[in-house]
């Protein structure tokens, strides 16, 4: 359930964009950021590696305005991909709302999409969270490469849960903000039901 | 189906905190005192106005803090309940409230670690039992199936429809 601040009258949810090394979570964040209205988002933080990779995570705070007297934020966050930083991906799970889980969808990339959905499965089952339980949305991204998986192949391999499919191409931006309003959506609609 | 665990803070927790983190901003020296949650999200602040800076400030505090409790792991330490990181014009001092919320403060070099650091400790007194054993009920006359339909309207206006290709 989100941070629910009755006496600020705030709600924030945490959204989390979780896959395999240069699947396009970034992409996607930084997409966000380059066309979404300025004001309603904050500094972009981004913890990489000399070499562009996420080592920690990164960060942009969006701000949806007031929804029957509520101010309500979404933050997002992103993993790191790469599979030796697990901890950092723990870390960044705690207290999330809502999962997109970005695939990449080459061929060449099924071990590593494959290896990164199990381990989100371990990480949330880790700290108590029910996968089939909350708000994952699939983005089979990079739809615009030849040598790809069919929408029914990943799903079946890396959509256990039923969760909704979007298929884009984050560095153009295909796809990225019905992902983003997908996820915000469900992650409301969970705690409206929790 | 079972609740989520969250955080739902009230007007009465608030009430009190708000008054022990300015009393605890003034008597310690410090610049800016921010209570926030552990998984990054501010909860108040003194002084008051949450900026996009606070946002911020609060991700990477907790993620660091979140951090340092699995150093303590990896060293075979119980825990590590602060966070201190000195700098040439301010500091920041992190520590943990309860399992799920983190106490942060910044000050300047016009005044002490140690004081910082026994004030902070008599203000973790007060604010521990506020917080700790109070159940996280409250919110579901906020959140319903009304602020979920304006809510989703609100998303599709403020998210383009269209994409650059």
């Amino acid at each position: 359930m989100a941070l629910i601040n009755l006496a600020a009258r705030e709600i924030n949810y945490k959204i989390v964009y979780y896959g395999c090394g240069l699947c396009g979570k970034t992409t996607n964040i930084q997409y966000i950021h380059r066309r979404v209205n300025p004001a309603a988002r904050g500094r972009l933080v981004s913890i990489a590696t000399e070499e562009e990779r996420t080592l920690y995570f990164d960060f942009l705070p969006l701000s949806l305005g007031t929804v029957k007297g509520l101010s309500t934020r979404f933050h997002l966050y992103t993993v790191p991909g790469q599979s030796f930083y697990n901890a950092s991906r723990k870390l960044v799970l705690q207290g999330v709302d809502g999962v997109v889980f970005v695939a990449d969808s080459q061929v060449s990339r099924l071990d590593e999409n494959v290896d990164s959905y199990l381990n989100l499965w371990d990480n949330l089952m880790s700290q108590g969270e029910d996968p089939a339980k909350l708000g994952i949305v699939l983005q089979m991204n990079k739809r615009d490469l030849g040598s790809i998986f069919s929408v029914g192949d990943l799903t079946e391999l890396l959509n256990h849960t039923d969760s909704p499919v979007v298929e884009a191409c984050a560095l153009t931006g295909v796809g990225v903000f019905e992902t983003l309003k997908t996820v915000c959506k469900q992650a409301i609609a969970r705690s409206t039901q929790s | 189906m079972s609740r989520r665990r969250g955080l739902v803070i009230s007007d009465e927790q608030m009430r009190l905190v708000d008054g022990v983190l300015a009393k605890l901003r003034r008597v310690s020296g410090s610049k800016f005192v921010a209570l926030v949650s552990t998984s990054g999200q501010p909860i108040t602040t003194s002084p008051p106005d949450v900026q996009s800076d606070t946002l911020s400030l609060a991700a990477l505090a907790a993620g660091s803090f979140a951090a340092t409790r699995q150093l303590a792991e990896v060293l075979c330490e119980r825990e590590f309940t602060l966070l201190f990181h000195e700098g040439k014009e301010s500091n920041l001092h992190v520590v943990q409230v309860t399992d799920q919320i983190l106490l942060l403060i910044t000050f300047g070099r016009e005044t002490q670690v140690g004081r910082v650091r026994l004030y902070t400790s008599r203000a973790l007194e007060v604010l521990k039992p506020v917080f700790e054993g109070a159940e996280n009920v409250g919110g579901d006359d906020v959140i319903d199936r009304d602020y979920s339909r304006e809510a989703g309207e609100a998303i599709d206006d403020m998210f383009p429809g269209q994409t650059n290709r």
